[in-house]
């Protein structure tokens, strides 16, 4: 073709483009952006078996727990005072070091002006999470959810010591425990004291202020259940933007 | 003029800070007296559980309190008698001893209302003593 044919001929770049085709194009962009946007971030679609952390709030529906026994612990949160003998049955009762903690109290304190302040004591321990991160994050299965009892449990043996479920933990509940080179952390004292026949953990039964308390979430007749599920409790958990559905319970009442 | 002008400016300056002194003194006036209000260190119970504050300077200085209202019918003068009593409970309070006696909801707040206000726990008392104690709470 010559040069003088060519020049004759119809441009093919953007300048000649309608402005109808420039909007199709365009729409046919925003639809494929939209419909992941929808999909992941937006999640219009709404997620059928996460129960727990749904709109409805933090606490399942009664006959929506995965495990029965569904061990769970209530904290009555502002009738703790951090006398912290919790702590010193834990230690006592699992051989915890002075290092390391499976329950502690951490301390909220405002301000209400003139050198005053409001303290608030936030007892604190393993979660025993529906969707646990430490459990997912383990390259060894050293921790998995408890298939009968939802609790979480460790293998020492199994452990390599990675640390990788401690910076998984959203609540800081695990610790290493240096003499035997493995992670440690709270098992509602399982192995101490439930598979032993005793129904209660060591903190539950050394608190003098009835902060905690502990049953199966999944009988309706528990104390635990009647807690978090009464009228106009209002019922917070720690952390549950995470998502990992936690099993310890907040309550002020 | 302008010498008599700063004179008055001096003047001035002068004035308010003899003013400030003063005010400064007001509050030097208030300190606070052992013999009329009591020890001024706080006073804390660990038993029979940790750790419980109790400050002479809120009781006496500022609410009024004379020594005989406490002293020695409710608690004896000497320090830490009472920790020792087999009594010393929230039980005893809730029936009026101890603390109990003012502390009933209508002298003042009840003693099974505003737990932390007295309880300061552990982590209070740590903070109350100084770096010294509050050094073992790092994990």
């Amino acid at each position: 073709m010559k040069i003088d044919d060519l020049e004759k001929m119809e441009s093919e770049d953007v300048s000649s483009l309608s402005s109808v085709e420039r909007r199709n194009f365009l729409k046919i962009g925003f639809a494929v952006t939209g419909m992941y946007l929808g999909g992941s971030v937006l999640s219009l679609v709404s997620v059928k078996n996460a129960h727990g952390a749904s709109a409805s709030g933090v606490v399942p529906e009664l006959g929506k727990y995965p495990y029965n026994p569904h061990y769970s612990m209530v904290l009555r949160e502002k009738l703790c005072i951090d006398c912290e003998r919790c702590k010193d049955a834990c230690v006592k009762t699992n051989n915890v070091p002075s290092y390391g903690f499976r329950t502690t109290i951490l301390e909220k304190r405002h301000s209400l002006g003139e050198d005053k302040y409001e303290t608030i004591f936030v007892p604190v321990l393993c979660n025993h999470c529906n969707r646990p991160p430490c459990v997912r994050v383990c390259p060894t299965t050293a921790t998995w959810k408890d298939e009968k009892t939802g609790i979480v449990v460790m293998e020492p043996s199994r452990c390599i010591g990675c640390k990788t479920c401690m910076a998984a933990c959203p609540y800081n509940a695990r610790y290493f425990k240096e003499e035997a080179r493995t992670v440690d952390k709270c098992d509602f004292c399982f192995q101490s004291r439930l598979s032993k026949g005793v129904m209660t953990p060591a903190c539950v039964e050394a608190c003098p202020a009835d902060v905690r308390v502990f049953g199966n979430l999944a009988d309706p007749a528990s104390r635990v259940s009647q807690l978090v599920h009464s009228p106009e409790t209002m019922v917070w958990v720690l952390r549950p933007e995470t998502g990992a559905i936690p099993n310890v319970f907040y309550i002020n009442s | 003029m302008k010498k008599l002008l700063m004179l008055m400016v001096l003047g001035v300056f002068l004035l308010t800070g003899a003013l400030l002194w003063a005010s400064g003194d007001g509050q030097e006036q208030e300190e606070y007296d052992e013999d009329t209000y009591g020890p001024k260190d706080p006073i804390i119970w660990v038993k029979p559980v940790k750790s419980v504050v109790f400050e002479h300077k809120v009781h006496t200085m500022q609410g009024g309190l004379e020594c005989d209202s406490c002293h020695d019918d409710l608690f004896e003068m000497e320090a830490g008698v009472a920790e020792e009593n087999e009594d010393f409970t929230m039980k005893t309070l809730y029936e009026g001893g101890y603390c109990g006696a003012c502390h009933d909801g209508s002298t003042a707040f009840a003693s099974n209302t505003r737990c932390t206000a007295c309880h300061i726990g552990a982590r209070g008392q740590a903070r109350l003593l100084g770096a010294d104690g509050a050094t073992e709470k790092t994990h």
